[in-house]
């Protein structure tokens, strides 16, 4: 992804998540695992921001912030989502209070704001241990291969 | 002086930094990763279904196809191993795979043919759950096995019916 040059630099989203992925981010910010050796730092305003770390399974009241957030960082852009309520919905995926994760996002951006969807990379885990967050932001790098893939088995 | 004893300190620890992912990290004992699905040993007993919270597992019933389907969605799974502990079969292990991070969607399927009824035909549930099921069974009550609930329901008072009245 040389789009995104050498270092990208990450704007932390907290969408109404457990803060369980949000300690993992921290962590994976901190000396023993380092993520500022592949140029990655943490800024404090979306407009600064290359990528977008998303957490949480974005609760109805922080949708038209998530919305203007995402909507702030500049092209090209990238939204990295961390932990399963991010990427599916988790076990919020039909409650009334959250609207179920990244794709109804998109749909309602696509719908309301006109806004097309960023490329995104999903980093499933409940949360996500340290490494898969490393692998999730260098498979967005292209340092590493996408290992899990679709498959259909017909048995008997 | 304080800060000089900083420096005394981290020359002591040294460094600490993994160098993740350009070299392999261990997993901790009991790690729940990704849970791995034997097709062959999967009887289609949708169990794993049921308990699964966050529905990452969803059971599709194609009637028009003639088969049941199992729809896995790694991107909705929190990796409880709810589905490994019920499972009858043990055809869910919880492997030690973390590194899961993908693009678009990633969907894993299991396919089972359905049985069907042998009075009226309707497909009730996969001929792999009643083989496995007849399995388990006595003698007694195995020869209505093959029939849907309804059937079974229908042939079992009929059979209750003409045996009381052989009675009276």
């Amino acid at each position: 992804m040389s789009l995104y040059g050498k270092s990208i630099w990450v704007f932390h989203l907290n969408t109404g998540s457990c803060n369980s992925c949000d300690i993992e981010i921290l962590d994976v910010l901190t000396p023993y695992h380092d993520v500022e050796r592949f140029g990655i730092k943490l800024v404090a305003s979306p407009r600064h921001a290359d990528a977008l770390l998303l957490t949480g399974p974005i609760t109805r009241e922080s949708l038209p912030k998530v919305a203007e957030a995402l909507m702030a960082v500049p092209e090209p852009k990238l939204v990295i989502a961390i932990g399963s309520c991010a990427c599916g919905g988790g076990i919020w995926y039909d409650t009334y209070s959250t609207i179920g994760g990244l794709d109804e996002l998109y749909r309602i951006l696509r719908e309301e704001y006109g806004v097309s969807e960023p490329p995104t990379v999903k980093v499933p885990g409940c949360p996500p241990k340290p490494e898969s967050i490393i692998y999730g932001v260098a498979l967005a790098l292209g340092i590493v291969r996408q290992k899990v893939a679709t498959a259909k088995v017909s048995a008997d | 002086m304080s800060r000089l004893s900083w420096v005394k300190t981290a020359l002591e620890v040294g460094v600490v930094t993994k160098k993740y992912p350009y070299e392999d990290v261990e997993v901790p004992e009991g790690f729940r990763g990704l849970p791995e699905f034997d097709a062959v040993k999967c009887i289609g007993c949708t169990s794993c279904a049921n308990v699964c919270t966050p529905d990452a597992i969803r059971v599709v019933e194609d009637v028009g196809s003639g088969v049941r389907r199992l729809e896995y969605r790694v991107g909705k799974c929190i990796f409880c191993g709810r589905c490994a502990e019920v499972c009858p079969v043990s055809a869910i292990t919880i492997s030690k795979e973390f590194e899961l991070a993908y693009k678009g969607e990633v969907v894993h399927v299991i396919e089972l043919r359905y049985a069907r009824c042998s009075v009226c035909g309707k497909p009730f549930t996969t001929s792999k759950h009643l083989t496995h099921v007849e399995g388990k069974l006595s003698e007694v009550i195995r020869e209505n096995v093959d029939l849907c609930p309804d059937c079974k329901r229908r042939v079992s008072i009929n059979s209750i019916i003409q045996s009381a009245g052989a009675v009276r």
